[in-house]
């Protein structure tokens, strides 16, 4: 049975959700899982206090409510799968290495990223967001798969190691600088900053079937995408020149 | 020998004999139908035989493109080999050669979650000369191979069954175009998931005996008691009277029972298509651990 907890009402201070995890919450029962603490701005507080706590935890752990002010969601996160019903704060997915974080909302800033001062974001795991994502989206990225349905904000993929960010919605400015050999994806026609390079327009078989597993993820995606041709854009040229930004570039010879 | 009968086919009581093998399932996907099975029939070409072209190879179906792991129309191939290091060889060699060069194609395993696996995009990775790169989806392992028309996508690994290889019918009727259009008949019937046909159109006119009544370096020979030319010539001919010319069937399959059921219904369809003699080629019983007698498949499919 999966574990739903219910916000109540919006916390007094940002909460820090990276405890709520499906590893860390496993086995535990309902009373034991209202007695987590969290921290709320300067303070802690139980899971109880914040949210209607229903089910047991199995692995499958729904957060539903506004959750704006709660940053951190799936952080670390190693296996299982939070579902979110709602937008979410900063930092979700943060340096997560497996299993699968679904937003049916939108996320802050950070998505999937390296914490502030770190190298390394994401390494593994599946990140897909219904909404929109904010800045800096997929910094420091690893592996793993980011599926964005709408726009992702200005610096997606900064410092990327590798990985796949996917846009449906288009990538902000600023996508990819210091990009090594991470995959940027843009659905819509943007400007690469000028550190890229248009190498050939093709059908990715790779993308094809990333956008396909968004589908799986519970994603609507266009056939149109699926099908269609890409312009493939190789950069950081300040870095190694192996990371590259697909930008989508109509059906023309759809396959 | 005892026989029954079935419609005008006259069934011999013996029995076909066959060996564990290993195998692997590959599915070719391809922009169009017709080049998925461009490679496919590429890859499984000269994969007749273990004992000349060191693994058996052929096509299993076609896979439609709402059930193809990237929507494109696709193909399945099966290839049979004596081990698992056999099986990783040819699959690494074929897929190199006839795969990756064929316009359009990606290469996927159709064993997912098998025990046992062997390496296909971890090897041939090395063909992107560095410039190759790898992506995870859905847990799986994925090469990207740089190539001339954009990029190859490869798995990272196949996995390997244990299957069953050497269950054969031979079809006889009293001339070549009635033998030929029963196994045919039979052919048609049998092919299907999880068998392999790796004959040409499926079927053996020169079927072969172990060794040689001349030459002791020869691994395979005529199988001159079922050539029809020399039924007055060879004492222990099986070639019955009437019968003008014969044709062998070898199935590889994914088990026991798939060959089994093969079996049947290529009998079946060949005593409804103008066979008058079937029998099935063995060793004695001496050397293959499956045997699948002709009697136990008297009723139909």
């Amino acid at each position: 049975m999966t574990l739903t907890l219910t916000l109540r009402s919006s916390p007094p201070a940002r909460v820090l959700a990276a405890p709520l995890i499906p590893e860390r919450l496993r086995g535990l029962n309902t009373s034991e899982i209202a007695a987590v603490e969290v921290r709320c701005g300067r303070e802690m507080v139980a899971v109880g206090d914040l949210f209607d706590v229903a089910g047991t935890a199995d692995g499958q752990l729904v957060l539903a409510g506004d959750l704006r002010r709660f940053d951190g969601i799936g952080a670390r996160m190693s296996s299982g799968e939070i579902v979110v019903r709602g937008d979410v704060g900063g930092s979700a997915g943060t340096e997560m290495s497996g299993g699968a974080l679904r937003i049916f909302g939108d996320a802050g800033a950070r998505l999937g990223a390296a914490y502030p001062g770190a190298r390394v974001g994401m390494t593994g795991g599946e990140i897909m967001v219904t909404g929109n994502a904010g800045e800096e989206a997929g910094a420091g990225m690893r592996r793993g798969l980011v599926v964005v349905a709408g726009q992702s904000s200005r610096g997606a993929g900064l410092r990327m190691l590798a990985g796949t960010l996917i846009a449906l919605g288009g990538i902000g400015a600023e996508a990819g600088l210091g990009n090594k050999r991470g995959t940027l994806v843009s659905g819509l026609a943007v400007e690469p900053l000028p550190v890229y390079e248009l190498a050939t327009r093709f059908h990715p078989p790779a993308l094809r079937l990333q956008l396909r597993r968004a589908r799986e993820l519970g994603l609507t995606v266009d056939d149109a995408l699926v099908r269609g041709t890409w312009a493939r854009w190789s950069g950081d040229r300040t870095e190694l020149t192996r990371g590259e930004i697909l930008i989508f570039d109509g059906e023309n010879g759809g396959r | 020998m005892t026989t029954y009968t079935l419609g005008h086919a006259e069934i011999a009581d013996t029995f076909a004999e066959a060996f564990p093998m290993r195998f692997a399932r590959l599915v070719i996907t391809a922009a169009t139908e017709a080049w998925a099975l461009e490679a496919a029939r590429s890859m499984t070409g000269f994969a007749t035989s273990v004992i000349g072209c060191k693994c058996e190879a052929a096509i299993e179906q076609p896979v439609f493109p709402a059930e193809s792991p990237d929507g494109r129309p696709a193909i399945a191939v099966l290839l049979f080999a004596m081990d698992r290091e056999g099986v990783g060889k040819r699959v690494l060699e074929r897929v190199g050669q006839s795969v990756m060069t064929c316009p359009t194609t990606a290469c996927f395993d159709g064993l997912p979650g098998a025990e046992r696996t062997v390496s296909l995009g971890r090897s041939l990775r090395y063909f992107g000369d560095g410039f190759q790169a790898s992506k995870v989806i859905a847990g799986q392992r994925f090469w990207r191979i740089p190539v001339m028309e954009g990029e190859f996508l490869v798995c990272e690994s196949v996995g390997v069954g244990r299957g069953v290889g050497g269950g054969n019918l031979v079809v006889g009727a009293g001339d070549e175009d009635a033998a030929l259009g029963a196994a045919v008949a039979a052919v048609d019937a049998m092919r299907g998931e999880g068998i392999a046909l790796p004959f040409p159109g499926g079927i053996v006119r020169s079927g072969s005996k172990v060794g040689s009544l001349r030459s002791k370096s020869l691994a395979a020979s005529t199988n001159h008691q079922m050539a029809p030319t020399l039924r007055v010539q060879v004492e222990d001919t099986l070639v019955p009277e009437g019968v003008g010319a014969m044709f062998e069937i070898v199935i590889d399959g994914v088990s026991e029972d798939a060959v089994r059921e093969a079996m049947r219904r290529g009998l079946h369809a060949a005593a409804g298509a103008g066979a008058t003699h079937v029998t099935a080629a063995n060793f004695g019983g001496k050397l293959g651990e499956f045997h699948f007698r002709l009697s136990e498949l008297r009723d139909p499919p």
